[in-house]
């Protein structure tokens, strides 16, 4: 059987998550949203590189429109290797995915071997640029040899009418010429790209003047990361507790290499992952002289010792803010041209960012545990076995406070990357406005064609966030977000635009008192930006008292839940979320009802039964009711199969929205199965593993699956929405 | 041999006609009766979902181990699949790994020409 391997990818038992965004980038490759471009911004290993492999090969393997090109940075190489390189590359992927001949993309081939293979393939389009490229390189001329290497995909994309999809892995910061020239080929807007790195440097460099989106790939979310680390210790024998792992997940962020790498050492050394002990010592043991640190060492390049001061006063910087460059100097004794260098090299290892005059750490939690290992050890001459006892001490006593408050810090996540993610969309006003959002959904006073929210907010093109922290020593209250921006897409004084805000993320509702103190923090705060306009935002997790919402209305000022949130976050990336939400009929009100069903065989065709009179009733089409009740058959047996009680009964609600259908799925017991985020579309050759698809399959299957934690166990929500989404097609006749 | 699936056999090909609810029983069932059917000698087997409503993720994973018992020792396609099922099939990568016809004719012509390579 033919080898269908392209890239080499992680196999997919052990590739979790990333769904969605494969899915929103091959729609970009295929031309089928509005800015093709895609900067991929995350730190390192979150799997940037699987995530552009796999796009490569569902590309290669489910159509023929358009001609995948993965190339990956190989760090310092001379703008002439770098064009050969490039250049083969490219002409290897091409003619693979012509001939649908995967070796030719595994393989190495030098340009003789390649040449030899176009000429006998009479493909004679990319012979040329072999030859001019030897041409170039015979009379030395490397601005030709760059330019014919970057400027061959426009050129086959012209010639044959078929656009090449080029991704970009670990673009880093290239060498001055390569980034000029390159990014001169990307401005051509011939065809459309993605460059994914965990620094800015290519983005912010600024040659690059077409239109990109930006794509954050952060840690997978808590959820799937602890499914994930569950498959792998089943897996590998390994006990464990979804308690630990939940808390093992939050500390390494989510980030696949490192949850993979601490799976492993637990296997090698024949632990388990039971506690919170056993966590502590697998951890320090990978991030001080394991895997983790070995990648980690190898990666950073710390060249000095100021390196390491400065990052470890970064990292020590109140509430992790930024300290102001000229601090940082005076503190470190280092002349202008010192800081400068040092500063330089930790922006470019993605551990520092820098914001109006202010450097701030942007590293992970590992990073910062293995740089301050390395500062206690290198710097103070600590032993390593003192070191990483100190580390377990606190590390176990702060582990036991996460557990009691490990929900917090998220919602604050979520705002900070609703406000990086603003860049000029419209936003329907309710997610801005929690008082008309609620009674909107108490099923109140509004009718079609009187709602005034059905108006729309412009935000800005976001350009940097930070906390409020430096500029609010000893201030009590919510923590403040600031974010700096312009509107109308004009970078002048006059469309300058500042949002404060402020995150409650305690499980009780804003109140009058939270206002108050985040209108005075506001005001003050506003005297040190000297923008024409500052926007008030007020996030709470769960919502907020009566004479809040009044009082933040009367003041101008915006204010969401974390309902509403998560319907911006939904809309900032998809726009066809902020206009479904517009439509008025989602002002109806709402009809709910409730199904409570026995532990018995088959009980779940009983809720099937009354989704489907729901579902026709509401006007949903023969598939989508089809759809859901498939989705919630999957929810309610994973509802009885972790149900405390052998006999537990499960609780349904139905609640019909004038334009959606919510289904919540609750049980008496401890827990569901987390969702598995596992990508089973890519071409594999194995067959796809027996267990675990509940999750995935509700996922496909409905517009939203959550999966909230609740006192005493857990709860799956499934939303459908009225308007059909797109239906995969694909049998034989 | 469990025999509440109706079956039709044609040749050295056979159709199976799966239940409405592919839940954990009933594809336990479908099981037995291609392994049956295997034992006999058939070498291609149709599984015809035209009747089938619904099925659920513990169905799927028979299904899977269905196909990963036959493979090697004949050929086994779908046909008749409701559009929530081909999606269901298509979410665990299962269209991947079998040909899926509109019916069961079709898929008997189709796995006709099939000896079990496309597995």
């Amino acid at each position: 059987m033919k080898n269908r391997t392209l890239f080499s990818v992680c196999p997919d038992a052990e590739f979790f998550g990333r769904t969605r965004e494969i899915g929103a980038i091959l729609e970009r490759a295929k031309g089928l949203r509005r800015i093709p471009n895609v900067f991929l911004a995350g730190k390192r290993w979150t799997g940037k590189t699987e995530v552009l492999r796999r796009v490569h090969r569902e590309l290669f393997w489910s159509q023929a429109r358009v001609v995948p090109v993965y190339y990956q940075f190989k760090g310092a190489v001379d703008a002439e290797a770098f064009a050969e390189d490039y250049l083969k590359e490219f002409i290897k992927q091409y003619l693979a995915f012509r001939k649908r001949e995967p070796d030719l993309v595994r393989n190495e081939t030098s340009l003789e071997r390649l040449e030899k293979l176009l000429f006998d393939e009479d493909a004679f389009g990319l012979l040329d640029f072999t030859l001019i490229h030897r041409e170039a390189k015979r009379s030395g001329d490397k601005t030709a040899v760059l330019r014919n290497a970057l400027g061959a995909m426009e050129l086959m994309t012209r010639r044959t009418g078929t656009p090449v999809y080029l991704m970009l892995d670990d673009i880093g910061s290239p060498s001055h010429t390569v980034e000029r020239e390159l990014a001169a080929s990307l401005n051509a807007g011939s065809f459309p790209f993605i460059a994914a790195s965990s620094t800015r440097a290519f983005l912010e460099g600024g040659f690059l003047s077409s239109s990109v989106e930006q794509m954050t790939l952060g840690g997978l979310d808590p959820d799937t990361s602890v499914a994930m680390m569950a498959e792998l210790c089943r897996s590998h024998d390994i006990g464990f507790d979804t308690e630990m792992l939940s808390l093992a997940a939050m500390k390494l962020g989510g980030n696949p290499m490192y949850m993979k790498s601490i799976v492993w050492a637990a296997h090698r050394e024949g632990r388990d992952l039971k506690d919170l002990k056993s966590f502590v010592e697998l951890y320090s043991g990978e991030v001080f002289e394991g895997n983790i640190a070995f990648a980690l060492q190898s990666s950073l390049r710390l060249k000095n010792p100021s390196e390491l001061r400065m990052l470890c006063a970064l990292m020590g910087a109140p509430g992790g803010g930024a300290i102001p460059g000229e601090e940082l100097r005076e503190r470190f004794r280092l002349s202008e041209s010192e800081f400068s260098k040092t500063a330089s090299s930790l922006f470019a290892e993605g551990l520092a960012e820098y914001a109006l005059g202010s450097v701030k750490w942007a590293g992970d939690a590992v990073t910062a545990d293995f740089v301050s290992y390395m500062f206690e050890t290198r710097i103070k001459g600590r032993s390593a076995d003192e070191a990483r006892t100190a580390f377990a001490r606190e590390a176990l006593k702060e582990g036991f406070i996460a557990r009691g408050a490990r929900v917090q810090g998220r919602l604050r996540e979520d705002a900070a990357s609703a406000l990086k993610s603003f860049n000029g969309q419209k936003l329907v006003k309710i997610l801005f406005r929690n008082q008309a959002f609620s009674s909107m959904n108490r099923g109140g006073a509004t009718r079609p064609g009187e709602r005034k929210d059905s108006e729309e907010v412009v935000v800005p093109e976001t350009i940097g966030s930070f906390e409020s922290t430096r500029w609010e020593k000893g201030e009590t209250g919510p923590p403040i977000i600031i974010a700096h921006g312009f509107a109308n897409g004009r970078y002048d004084a006059g469309n300058e635009v500042v949002w404060i805000t402020a995150v409650k993320d305690t499980p009780s509702p804003v109140n009058i008192g939270d206002v108050e103190n985040f209108l005075r923090r506001s005001q003050i705060l506003k005297e040190n930006f000297r923008t024409t306009r500052i926007v008030r935002w007020f996030v709470g997790r769960d919502g907020f008292t009566a004479e809040a919402q009044k009082r933040l209305d009367g003041e101008g000022a915006f204010s969401s839940d974390t309902v509403q949130l998560n319907l911006i976050r939904d809309s900032l990336e998809d726009a066809s979320v902020s206009e479904r939400l517009k439509r008025e009929d989602n002002a109806l009100p709402l009809k709910e009802f409730e199904v409570i069903l026995p532990a018995s065989t088959k009980a779940e065709l009983v809720a099937v039964k009354a989704v489907e009179e729901i579902g026709t009733e509401m006007g949903f089409g023969d598939n989508a009711i089809g759809q859901i009740k498939a989705a919630l058959v999957e929810a309610c047996i994973n509802a009885f199969e972790h149900s405390k009680v052998k006999a537990g009964k499960v609780f349904l609600r139905f609640v019909a929205g004038g334009d959606r259908l919510t289904i919540h799925v609750q049980n008496g017991g401890v827990d569901f199965d987390s969702p598995a985020g596992l990508v089973a579309t890519a071409e594999t050759e194995a067959l796809p593993r027996k267990r675990g698809w509940g999750f995935e399959l509700m996922k496909g299957l409905m517009d939203e699956v959550r999966l909230e934690r609740i006192s005493g166990g857990a709860r799956i929500v499934l939303v459908k929405y009225l308007i059909k989404k797109g239906e995969t097609g694909g049998r034989e006749a | 041999m469990a025999g509440r699936h109706r079956h039709r056999e044609t040749g050295t090909s056979v159709v199976v006609y799966a239940d409405n609810y592919i839940n954990d029983i009933e594809g336990e069932k479908l099981e037995e009766m291609c392994d049956a059917f295997l034992a006999k000698g058939f070498k291609k087997i149709v599984i015809d979902f035209s009747g089938t409503d619904l099925v659920n993720s513990i169905g799927v994973s028979i299904l899977i181990g269905i196909i990963e018992k036959i493979k090697g020792k004949g050929a086994v396609v779908f046909s008749g699949l409701k559009d929530v099922n081909f999606q269901i099939f298509h979410i665990v990568g299962l269209t991947r790994h079998i040909r899926v016809f509109n019916n069961e004719e079709d898929a008997l012509k189709g796995s006709a020409s099939c000896d079990g390579a496309s597995l």
